[in-house]
Formats: C-alpha cells, structure tokens, sequence
C-alpha cells in the first residue's frame, strides 16, 4: 500500500499503514486515499498554506510519555450551562446516557465518504479515507432546541485521530451547539487531530455554533467545517482559540438559495510559540444574502495569528450584502499577524467590504484609561478585553457568552 | 496647591517646556492662553503624567507633594484631572462600566470605599443631565460615535463624577457650540470650591465669559511671559500673541 506514496514522510507511511491494516475500505474510501495520495500534506508552498505548514509540523510523529488513559477528560466550564454532552475522546465517540430528547436524533453512523466541494483539499481527503463511523445529530423540521448541544473532542494526541460530525438543522428548526477541543501539556502528543464537520441547515433554520479551543502548546489540530445554507437560513459561528503547536479552523460557507445569512466570528489569543489560523471561505450563489464577520487576534511572545478571509460572489449573487474585519494586536515584538482578506465578486449589484489592521496598544488610549486612575495592567487589560469582545459578544446565548469572557479573562490574567 | 517650578520638558529631544514657573492656590481658575506650538498641551501631559515626555529640569507638586515620581494612576488618585483636547473612543468598553471602575479605582487607592452600584446609578444619572447627555449614551461604548460636542460633555461628566482637587481642562472649548460652553461653565462654576483648582487652557477669550479666571497666563516659547487679571484675556482677544511670540 505504501507505493501508493514515493518516499513517503513518515507521518505519511504511519497512515497508510494504519489504512492497510482496517479492514474492507469501501471504493469511495480507496478514492479518497488516492485523491490524498496525490495531493500529499498541505505545505508553505502552496498559496492556501503558505503561513501553516503541515508537511513540515507533521514531519516526525511524536508520541506522549506515558499512558493518557482516561485522565484526558476534564471538568467542562460549559457543564454548568445543563447540556447535552457528547465526547469524542481520541476518535471514540460517546453519545449522551440519558434518554434522546424529543426532537432531536442521534447516533453513530456511517462517515461521508466523498464531499465535492471539498475534493481538492488534502487532508479532507485523508479524513474521509481514513474513518468509517461519524457522529450524526439531527434537528427535526421545527424543532426549537434549548439546551446547548456540547461536543467535546478531547485527544491525547497519541496518534493521528480523524473525526466526523454531520449536522442537519431541520427547516424553521433552531439549535445552539458548543463544540470544545481539548487537550493538555501533561498528556498531549503532537499527533494531528483531524476534524470534519458538515452541516447542512434548511430553509429558515437557524444554527448557532461556538468553537472553543483550549490545546496543550504541542496541539496539531486541523478542524473544518462546511455548511450548506438554504433559503433564509441564518448560521451564527464565534470560534474562540488559544492555537497549539499548528492549528487551523476552517469555515466553508455555501448559500445555495435566496436570503440565508451568517456571522462567523473568531478571536485568537495566541502567546509562547503557538500558533493559530483561522481561514474561512464564504460561496455567495443565492441572492440577497449577508455575511458578517469579524477577527480579533492577540498576539504576544514569539505567537503567530493567521487570519484567511475569503468573500465569493457568484454572477447571480445580486444584492449580496458582506462585510470582512480582521485585526490583530501585538503585544510583543516577535509577535507576527498574517492576514489575507479576499474578495472575488462577479456579481454587479453587491454590497462588499474588508478590512485589515495590525498593531500595537494605542498608548493614547491606555494614557486616558491611566489618567481616569487605571493602573497599567488593568489598564492595558481592558483594552485587550474590548478589543476581543467585538468577536465574541455576538454570541447570543448568554451563558455562554459569559464563559467565553471568563476564558477570555483567565488567558489575559497570564498575559501581564 | 498646584506648584510648577522652572519646568523643562521635552519630546523626542525637542525642548518644549523651557523653564516654566506657575502656581494655582487652592479655590483658584487660573487661565492659560498662548498660541499654537506654545506647550500647553505639552504642560498638561506632563502635570498628568504622560510618559511621552522627558521632564529634564524642574518640579511639579499638588498640595506639597512631588507629583512627577507618580504614575498617571496615582496622580489620578491624588485628585490630577485631565479634561483632554481629544478624547479617546474605547470600543467595546461600556460608558457606565468604565467611569465606576475608574472611579471605585481611585478611591480604592485612596483607602476610600467603593461606591455601591445603586448609588453610582443614581449619582451618574443627575450628573448626565447636568452635562446633557441621555441615558442612552451611557450605555453605549465609551465615546464610540459619538459627536466632538458630545466628547467634551463625557469629559465634564467625569470631570463631575471624580470631582478631582485640581482639573486641567485642555482646550475643553475647541469645537463647541455656545449651549455647550455655557454647560462647560455650569460644570466648572459648580465645582469651585475652596479646596480645589482648576487650570483653564484655552486659545479664546469666549470660554472665559462662563468661567471668570482669577488669574490669565500667558504660555509662548515654553514660559509663562506675562500675568495678569482676567482684562488680560480681552487684551489678547484683541492685540493677539504675537507680541509674545516675538519676546519668547
């Protein structure tokens, strides 16, 4: 199997030897593999890349001392908001004890195996290759779903994990979910952590959807999600991260109908060495519909905060309505911002903006807020706070607003 | 009570405050007008502490003590007030939230007791219309959108909420309607008192038709070059400064 790759790196051999050894891979699979085969780990020569090199972080496998058994799994702070908690510990899924709420389906399935639009990305390819069971959750039509849904991935980095998460948000339907990556210094391996969420979200539903991330410093995670919009249906996303030894959230928006709306949101609070990227990627094909999104980056020590913001407006894609703001602060003087905002508009009756910026605190700001008899590091902290708020007060629910902060203020505690 | 003797200071080695004496006694407004590029703003800073500049020679004290081993927090405690030329915006920063924490910060350095929630609540909103601003405008982000008018109302809100011992109010005038001057006025004439000073900085005579100095300075070269009573300000209304500039 291994002269499917010439030279393979050794993170390369360690998969296809871990994708000989399952047993009958179906055909779609075996596509997959070759697709990947071909493709091989993103690296900083391709333009999609360029600032988060895989190939080269995924060099060498390296496993954790010791055995990370169940010690792994940790209090969650958004218990306290009474959800429905699903874990994917190390790949294993674990669905709720508790009796399946009315409304609400599901249940161990059968992972995609092919997702066309996403063909030419390699490490989907290797995803879908490489697991065969997913976690599905479904809404039905209608349904308005209170309670938080909580998906905890929580991963040793041990051996590269691949996962699957397929949500349906019924039409006219609602749900909140929380999904959480957690890992820590003590157990965690630098195995890469691949996740693949698809949704799909039908006409008027509605889907809010927070991302935390809280890795150990040696965290590999590539994580991406892809939605599918119907008419009127509206997805809110805030991802709140704090990075890992490589780490990269990718947003795939497509509104295929008229009307749908989104806010994809992000702040990255990335310090020592770690490193985050958020890339997102919104397809405009509908018309009238509107996105709205906002990146906060803090930046200190020898961090570095990749931001990849991508607008694309289709021919019939009239009266599209966008707007792009990313921003990043750096608080050290190795501290690096990569920002890359997009816009390809084909469409001739548009409303579409972005914007970029990177610097220091304002010393005429942080002066006022001393001169009103703030010492300096409540000071500088409540700027950093207001400067990260504009990216996760968007979040509706107000418990888990409030834990956002929280987080928010525990990492800028360190920070002075 | 504010003592400023034979002040040097300068920025990015230019010296802009070259040898500036000036003292304000406690219940005094004493005015300070010069002409662009004179040091006034200059002066505040550095009476605040803005650690932009270099003070190379020369002492600032309130009430005795030395101020320019302080930190801008801890003047602030003191009773320092700085009413600024441009005030900041601060997104993402509630209007309310940050005058009570700026306000609990300094009593708290001053070993004072916080101010209750409730209390605050109420005292903010008696002031606000003191300064006219509606209550909508407290909930809103510090500053963000709001007009330069309106600004200088936030500032003379706070400069009502910490009633400072000394203010400075930097060109609190520039850009301000006659409404707004004549509130400027209100705030400043009700807040005078025995035990504390202000120092109006100001290029115009017209703000000095709602608060009567009891002192006019005149600020050119980074000196103080000539005193006088509150005339002195009709006087350069009409002859100008460039007799000033020239002896600077």
């Amino acid at each position: 199997m291994n002269a499917l790759i010439a030279n393979p790196t050794p993170f390369e051999a360690s998969v296809l030897d871990a994708y000989a050894a399952r047993s009958a891979p179906n055909e779609a699979q075996a596509a997959a593999l070759e697709r990947f085969a071909r493709q091989r780990l993103p690296h900083r020569r391709l333009e999609g890349w360029k600032w988060t090199d895989f190939n080269a972080a995924l060099r060498t496998v390296e496993t954790p001392d010791g055995d990370a058994g169940d010690d792994i799994v940790k209090p969650s702070a958004f218990a306290a908001l009474n959800p429905l908690e699903f874990r994917i510990v190390d790949g294993r899924i674990e669905t709720p004890a508790e009796e399946m709420p009315e409304g609400l389906r599901y249940g161990v399935m059968e992972a995609m195996a092919t997702i066309p639009e996403l063909e030419s990305h390699p490490i989907v390819s290797l995803n879908v290759a490489m697991i065969r069971r997913a976690l599905g959750i479904e809404v039905g039509d209608g349904v308005t779903f209170e309670r938080p849904i909580l998906i905890r991935h929580i991963f040793s980095g041990a051996a590269p994990a691949f996962v699957q998460t397929l949500l349906r948000i019924g039409g006219n339907a609602s749900a909140h979910v929380i999904e959480t990556y957690e890992s820590d210094d003590a157990t965690g391996g630098a195995g890469l952590y691949s996740h693949l969420c698809h949704m799909a979200v039908r006409d008027q539903g509605r889907f809010s959807r927070t991302v935390v991330q809280e890795t150990g410093a040696n965290a590999m995670l590539h994580a991406i999600c892809a939605a599918k919009m119907d008419g009127e249906a509206n997805y809110d996303q805030t991802t709140l991260t704090s990075g890992g030894r490589l780490s990269r959230h990718e947003t795939v928006l497509h509104y295929v109908a008229d009307g749908a709306s989104a806010r994809i949101d992000s702040a990255a609070l990335i310090g020592g060495a770690r490193h985050s990227d958020i890339t997102t990627n919104v397809l405009h094909i509908g018309r009238g519909c509107e996105t709205r999104q906002v990146h906060k980056g803090v930046v200190k020590d020898r961090g570095r905060n990749v931001f990849q913001g991508k607008f694309h407006v289709l021919q019939g894609a009239q009266q599209t309505d966008a707007d792009m703001q990313a921003n990043a602060l750096l608080l050290s003087d190795t501290a690096e911002a990569n920002h890359k905002p997009e816009l390809e508009i084909y469409a001739d009756d548009v409303e579409c903006a972005h914007g970029s910026t990177a610097g220091a605190l304002d010393d005429d700001a942080l002066f006022y807020l001393r001169q009103r008899g703030l010492d300096e590091k409540t000071a500088r902290a409540l700027l950093i706070e207001a400067f990260v708020g504009e990216a996760i007060d968007g979040v509706a629910h107000d418990g888990v607003r409030e834990i956002l902060r929280a987080k928010t203020n525990d990492w800028l505690e360190g920070e002075a | 009570m504010l003592k400023i003797d034979n002040l040097h200071a300068s920025v990015e080695d230019h010296d802009i405050l070259k040898g500036l004496t000036l003292e304000v006694p406690a219940g005094e407004v004493h005015a300070i007008m010069g002409p662009n590029g004179s040091g006034k703003s200059t002066l505040s800073h550095v009476v605040a502490g803005r650690e932009d500049y270099e003070v190379t020679a020369g002492g600032v004290t309130l009430d005795g003590d030395d101020l320019l081993d302080l930190d801008p927090d801890e003047r602030a405690a003191k009773g320092v007030f700085l009413s600024f030329q441009h005030p900041m915006e601060i997104p993402g920063v509630q209007t309310m939230t940050f005058i009570r924490t700026a306000l609990n910060a300094q009593r708290k350095a001053r070993g004072e007791e916080e101010m209750s929630a409730a209390e605050f609540l109420r005292v903010i909103r008696e002031k606000a219309k003191l300064v006219g601003l509606d209550d909508a405008k407290l909930k809103r982000p510090f500053n963000v959108g709001f007009s330069g008018g309106e600004k200088k109302r936030m500032e003379m809100l706070q400069l009502a909420m910490f009633e400072p011992r000394f203010a400075i109010m930097d060109e609190t005038d520039s850009g301000l309607d006659i409404d707004a001057l004549k509130m400027v006025g209100d705030v400043v004439n009700a807040l005078r008192a025995p035990d504390r000073g202000f120092l109006v900085i100001t290029h115009y005579q017209r703000l000095l038709d709602y608060i009567k100095p009891d002192a006019v300075h005149v600020l050119a070269g980074g000196r103080i070059v000539k005193s006088g009573g509150p005339d002195l300000a009709a006087e350069l209304e009409s002859s100008g400064y460039d007799q000033f500039i020239e002896a600077a």
